[in-house]
């Protein structure tokens, strides 16, 4: 998979890429919006990521380029805006998917995964770690058999965190997963109800599953050895 | 009527002047008057008294009182005149005394006669409402005394009839020039009047509008003229700091993308002693705390110079705020409040549901943070006749009463220890207000220290 960044923040599009390459992307990297259109001409690309904001050639102009020329080309738009009407401009102008800086590099990696999916998502209906058992079409969770009572809310933040395990969430991600953006910066939350969680999942249990990686969020990961 | 205005100052201002000046000329003419007329009286009793000296002067030795009489009754007709005479010699005693005067003023037989000594030149004496002159001479026929009188009651009535005139024109002068004072300031100060509204209905916003010029070419023109220099230079300083705020905000976001994007990659793939770890975990935690305190910036910074209305929908508060109450619930549980939303009667208003539910997430936030383990925390509903209101209340620590006026201002701490330890950016108070005046809202708040506080969010009631 070949992914294009056209991002004028060196140090931004450099550490996003490294962090693609990790995951095993091929990654160019563009700095404006005019060596952005060249590299897209040249090369055949499975993903563009672009900032809105660029010299030369606005990401704006760019996109509605790229719009023309490869219709099918997804493309994820980075801004530093976050207000509703430019929510709606970016879809209108054809991104396929937007995120707001500061973004967390996970929830990048999310939403990358799911735009090359293309095709709906095969969604495991069970999903398991350890003894840990979450089905999601009854909604039950059951560890080492035995049923544990979750409420909506709490059953929203362990689905998020099983869904892709080993993977650290952070607070915003859940928060904007399981709530939405108002509750973000005011309050501890995600914190309250990962407590609660706990509660009911890890403690009665020998073995921790839900991991806290201080400054970064939360995580559900088989073992308890080391971080990361 | 406001007492300290300047129309009511100029007013009374000319209604004490104008009692001043009318007190001192009707005080002038009402004594030059009588000085006037008593003095023609008294020339009129002088040359009278010079006639019947003439007579007696005239008269031989022998002469008979009836000759005498005669000759003043025929020379001066005193009834008729309205005067007073009474000639008596030493010797015999009453020549003659006048009768009763046509107008019936005095009593000729009650004026005292003047005792001895005689006056050799003519004096004057006053009875009663009398003036009265008396001379003594010596003639052929012995020595008399002529006594000459008038009644003072014709001066003292027209005295009182001036007196009379200047009372009733002294209120109604006095009430012309402090009204017509009054008016003529008001009138003068209406165009100021019309710019102070102008003023008062101009927001910072809209740029282009400007104070009315008035065309008197005069000191108000000019005023209106620098009133929107002023206002022009105030916009662009406005401008430029909201630019500012908007463009610094904007432009702290990729650093700390990658700030943190780095540190988290650091924590996940690098092993590290857990000293490290613990330090970097703090770095991310402050980066966080960076991040909420830029998009707040943000947030206000667009509801500063007043956001595109795009989703603007009718919202329920009522079920809005109970709805995010239940998103809550445990965290309130989680510190031992008791957080109560009752079935509320429907707010609906007008506005954008995401901004309406941030007021009442941070709103329930600062409640549910600043109550003490134990206390409540009330969702209410009031709906009146012109207005509807949403009220959160608490059983919290409260608001000293000095710091009420600041709570909505950016950065504002009650006390610095205390929030900033809880990690709150000092902006959900201002992103509240600035969201309720975007919404044309009211905000109220009702507090007691130890007692806790409400607030209440007022919307006006849609015609």
């Amino acid at each position: 998979m070949r992914l294009l960044i056209v991002e004028d923040d060196r140090k931004l599009a450099e550490f996003v890429a490294r962090g693609l390459r990790a995951e095993s992307f091929a990654v160019d990297l563009a700095g404006d919006g005019r060596e952005g259109e060249a590299f897209i001409d040249a090369y055949h690309y499975d993903l563009l990521i672009l900032d809105l904001m660029l010299p030369r050639l606005s990401g704006t102009e760019l996109l509605r380029r790229v719009r023309k020329s490869r219709p099918t080309l997804p493309v994820l738009v980075l801004t530093a805006r976050d207000a509703t009407d430019d929510k709606v401009a970016h879809f209108e102008a054809g991104a396929d998917d937007y995120l707001t800086k500061p973004f967390d590099f996970a929830e990048l990696v999310v939403r990358v995964k799911a735009l090359l999916r293309r095709s709906p998502q095969e969604r495991a209906d069970v999903l398991r770690i350890a003894n840990l058992e979450l089905n999601r079409l009854t909604q039950q969770v059951r560890r080492d058999g035995q049923r544990i009572e979750l409420t909506s809310k709490e059953y929203g933040v362990l689905e998020y965190l099983m869904s892709n395990p080993g993977r650290v969430f952070s607070r915003t991600m859940i928060l904007e997963h399981v709530w939405d953006q108002s509750f973000e910066g005011v309050t501890n939350i995600v914190d309250v109800y990962v407590r609660y969680l706990r509660r009911k999942v890890d403690e009665p249990f020998p073995v921790k599953l839900i991991h806290t990686v201080r400054g970064v969020g939360y995580c559900v990961r088989d073992s308890e050895s080391a971080a990361g | 009527m406001n007492h300290r205005s300047l129309a009511f100052r100029l007013a009374v201002w000319y209604a004490l002047l104008l009692s001043a000046t009318f007190a001192l000329v009707g005080t002038g003419m009402f004594y030059g008057l009588e000085q006037y007329l008593r003095s023609g009286l008294a020339d009129s009793l002088r040359r009278r008294s010079t006639q019947i000296e003439q007579i007696l002067a005239d008269a031989p030795v022998d002469v008979s009182d009836g000759a005498i009489v005669e000759s003043i009754e025929t020379r001066i007709a005193a009834e008729f005149n309205n005067r007073f005479v009474r000639v008596t010699r030493e010797r015999s005693g009453l020549v003659y005394r006048s009768g009763v005067p046509a107008d019936r003023s005095f009593n000729p037989a009650a004026i005292p006669p003047l005792g001895p000594p005689w006056p050799a030149r003519g004096i004057a004496r006053r009875t009663g409402s009398v003036m009265e002159s008396a001379t003594a001479i010596d003639t052929a026929s012995g020595r008399y005394l002529i006594e000459l009188g008038a009644s003072l009651e014709p001066i003292e009535t027209l005295q009182a009839h001036l007196l009379r005139l200047l009372g009733m024109l002294l209120p109604v002068l006095v009430a012309c020039a402090a009204g017509g004072g009054y008016l003529l300031v008001g009138w003068a100060l209406r165009p100021v009047d019309r710019i102070s509204q102008s003023a008062e209905l101009m927001s910072l916003q809209d740029v282009d509008s400007r104070l009315p010029v008035l065309p008197s070419g005069d000191a108000l023109a000019r005023l209106s003229i620098s009133l929107n220099h002023m206002l022009g230079r105030l916009r662009e300083s406005v401008q430029t700091s909201r630019r500012f705020l908007a463009d610094a905000s904007h432009e702290l976001r990729t650093p700390l993308t990658v700030i943190k994007g780095e540190l988290q990659e650091v924590v996940r793939t690098e092993t590290m002693s857990q000293a490290l770890h613990d330090r970097i975990g703090s770095v991310l935690e402050e980066v966080a705390r960076l991040e909420h305190l830029v998009s707040g910036l943000l947030v206000l910074s667009r509801l500063d110079v007043g956001e595109a209305q795009r989703e603007w929908v009718d919202v329920d508060l009522a079920e809005l705020s109970a709805g995010t109450a239940e998103q809550m619930r445990l965290m309130a549980e989680d510190r031992g409040i008791h957080l109560v939303s009752a079935a509320l009667r429907p707010v609906v208003v007008h506005g954008d549901r995401a901004r309406l539910k941030q007021v009442i997430v941070n709103l329930l936030d600062n409640a549910i943070r600043f109550t003490p383990r134990g206390g409540t925390v009330t969702l209410g509903a009031v709906v009146g006749d012109a207005f509807q209101a949403l009220e959160i209340r608490d059983t919290g620590i409260g608001i000293p009463a000095a710091a009420l006026p600041h709570i909505f201002d950016r950065f504002y701490r009650v006390d610095e220890a205390r929030t900033r330890a809880d990690g709150g950016a000092g902006l959900g108070l201002s992103i509240v207000r600035s969201i309720c005046v975007a919404h044309r809202a009211e905000i109220e708040v009702d507090s007691e220290i130890g007692r806790g506080s409400c607030f209440r969010l007022k919307f006006p009631v849609r015609p």
